[in-house]
């Protein structure tokens, strides 16, 4: 593995059993990552996009294959250090409901850093930083229910950067917002990697996603198809 | 953390926490009232039985109670005066008061009945028990009298005898020789407890003693004690007086049916409590359940982030144990406020009571209720709230993040 590389996945599988039928949601995948990539995962609906994502993510582990992520063999970790290894190196930005209702813009960002221990003026001081990064700056003490889809979903991407991790996972980021929503969620992921150089996957089928990737990957039938730089 | 985020959950519905923290106040209102109630009547039935004639302790020759006999007597011995003196000592004695008893037949003008012949010291009666009180036509027994007699209403109308007739006793003395005397009725119990009323004659003491020749003699030593000292006091009493010529005897060792019945109503109680208990579970169980289902997702993305399933079943449960614990604080205020309201004004149920059955209860319920009791029931409620998080708990330790996100 060469030093600019960030993650492997090499002849990654996974089944569900359908009826009586075993298929095949990831089929043999060969997939890599390099430091600083913002990569947009395409592909139809059921192509098996959330399934690599969560393999990635280590939310769900494969039936075949091997993944190593920043010089480390994930998929020989315990459950309790699959966690932790989430918590420290991954940022995740779902479609929707990202965010714990109760807390504020702030306290939802600063959540992860409580996660790892961090204290209190600290985390807040990170967690302020961010939001203003995500140009949200003046609405920090909102609570989610007070804030546009759209600006939820920033606050989601700031939290998945204040923890500082290796790579941040987008899951169809875009779904739940309108084009104009979504093109400049998009535009401001792609202005943090270029400024922080944190290495995005985002899984999409969304063209105003695309159109801001560096490099677009699709998928089809739990097969990856093409890679473009775009 | 888990605190924090327990209780803004528990705000943010505060409609539905409301309704929960409601319904177990007033479960627990209800079984504190309930249980004042209860401990009321109780508590009453028990003290008067001490207060009005039987006393918290006896102490007899040995087997005087079972085989009541005037050679089972005692004297004022340095043994029996130095335990009950340092009995005295201890400030846990409200009074003490020699008795002398014995069986005597009682004749009227054409009947004659058989009683039991009471003599009483009047002056450590009166701060022993509440006799005095229960005579409800002529006067109790004074100091100085002479040859007088009190006597129970029924046991008086059955010998066809009125205030101011002569009755006459007869009974054996120490010896077994015939003695007869002639007493002036001067007053007339009623008590409403048959034992007393049909079955009871009080002389002054030093008169019995001197018509059964039984000088500086006494059956019994009649102890009142409040309730909290009732087993120190007797612990003490046995260990100082030998057991082969006294017993100690607390009213329940005599009375065994009262405790017994105490108990059994006790237990019906416990019952109660339980199926309470079962619906307050129910109830907490039902919000955070509720509560979590809503949130399954969000429980998914804190799993994703790294939020491990130990701290998420914490909050679970620390979310029923604020429902369980405002509730239990609301309800303990009620309860009480209730309790303690009805204890100064009382429940009056003469309507529903019949007079003849009373059995020392009193016709109007002052209640009052047993630290114990109370804190049996608030304790349990609150580990009722506890162990209703568990079918939540199961629920998130069994949540897989993956799915949960993906839940709708
Ligand atoms: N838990 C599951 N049980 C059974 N089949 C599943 C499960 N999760 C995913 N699949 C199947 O695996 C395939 C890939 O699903 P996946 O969610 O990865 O698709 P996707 O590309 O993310 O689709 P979309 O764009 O709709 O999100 C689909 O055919 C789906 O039906
Ligand atoms: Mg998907």
């Amino acid at each position: 593995m060469s030093d600019d590389m960030l993650l492997q996945a090499t002849d990654v599988c996974k089944y569900y059993h359908s009826g009586d039928s075993d298929m095949a949601a990831l089929d043999h995948v060969d997939f890599q990552l390099k430091k600083g990539d913002f990569t947009v995962l395409s592909g139809r609906s059921g192509s098996g996009k959330t399934t690599l994502l969560n393999m990635i993510g280590l939310l769900d582990t494969p039936d075949v294959g091997s993944l190593d992520i920043a010089g480390e063999d994930v998929l020989a970790l315990s459950a309790a250090k699959r966690a932790d290894f989430r918590l420290q190196r991954i940022g995740f930005v779902f479609q929707a409901y990202n965010l714990i209702r109760v807390l504020s813009a702030r306290e939802n960002v600063a959540y992860v850093l409580q996660l790892r221990g961090m204290a209190k003026k600290e985390r807040l001081d990170i967690a302020d930083h961010w939001l203003s990064e995500v140009g949200l700056k003046g609405l920090e003490h909102r609570r989610p229910d007070q804030l546009s889809g759209g600006q939820q979903q920033r606050v989601a991407v700031a939290r998945a950067l204040a923890s500082q991790p290796v790579l941040v996972l987008a899951d169809e980021p875009t779904a739940n917002l309108d084009s104009q929503h979504g093109e400049s969620l998009m535009n401001l992921m792609r202005d943090l990697n270029e400024r922080c150089g944190m290495t995005f996957l985002i899984a999409s089928h969304d063209p105003v996603a695309m159109a801001a990737a560096k490099q677009c990957v699709h998928m089809e039938d739990g097969n990856i198809v093409s890679s473009d730089i775009v | 953390m888990i605190l924090s985020l327990a209780w803004r959950n528990i705000a943010r519905s505060w409609q539905r926490s409301l309704v929960t923290v409601a319904a177990v106040a007033t479960g627990l209102s209800a079984l504190i009232f309930l249980w004042g109630f209860n401990d009321g009547v109780h508590n009453t039935m028990m003290r008067n039985l001490q207060q009005v004639i039987v006393g918290s302790i006896q102490i007899h020759h040995t087997d005087f109670f079972k085989k009541p006999s005037l050679s089972r007597h005692m004297k004022q011995t340095p043994e029996l005066m130095k335990a009950l003196s340092k009995a005295q000592h201890s400030g846990q004695v409200k009074g003490l008061s020699c008795r002398l008893d014995s069986f005597a037949l009682a004749a009227g003008d054409d009947v004659s009945e058989g009683l039991v012949l009471l003599g009483m010291d009047t002056k450590a009666e009166a701060q022993t028990t509440r006799i005095a009180e229960k005579v409800d036509q002529g006067r109790f027994l004074q100091a100085d009298d002479g040859a007088v007699c009190v006597l129970g209403a029924t046991a008086a109308r059955n010998l066809g005898v009125s205030l101011g007739d002569d009755v006459i006793f007869l009974t054996q003395d120490r010896f077994g020789a015939l003695a007869a005397d002639k007493f002036k009725l001067i007053g007339i119990i009623s008590s409403g407890e048959m034992g007393i009323d049909r079955g009871l004659a009080i002389v002054p003491l030093d008169v019995l003693q001197t018509m059964l020749e039984m000088q500086g003699r006494y059956t019994r030593v009649v102890l009142q004690i409040a309730p909290e000292h009732l087993e120190s006091v007797t612990t003490s009493l046995r260990s100082s007086l030998n057991h082969k010529d006294y017993e100690v005897l607390r009213w329940y060792d005599m009375y065994p049916m009262m405790k017994q019945w105490v108990d059994l109503e006790n237990a019906f109680y416990y019952i109660f409590l339980g199926v309470v208990l079962l619906i307050v579970a129910a109830g907490i169980m039902n919000t955070v359940l509720m509560s979590m289902l809503e949130r399954v997702r969000e429980f998914g993305v804190m799993m994703a982030l790294g939020c491990s399933r130990r701290v998420l079943a914490g909050m679970v449960i620390v979310e029923s144990m604020i429902l369980g614990a405002l509730g239990v604080l609301f309800g303990l205020f009620v309860g009480l406020t209730l309790v303690a309201w009805f204890h100064g004004v009382g429940i009056d149920l003469s309507a529903q009571m019949d007079t003849v059955a009373r059995f020392y209860v009193d016709p109007i319920v002052y209640t009052e209720i047993d630290a114990n009791h109370l804190w049996q029931t608030a304790g349990s409620v609150m580990a009722a709230a506890i162990v209703a998080a568990f079918v939540p708990i199961w629920r998130v330790a069994k949540l897989q993040p993956v799915e949960a996100i993906h839940h709708v």
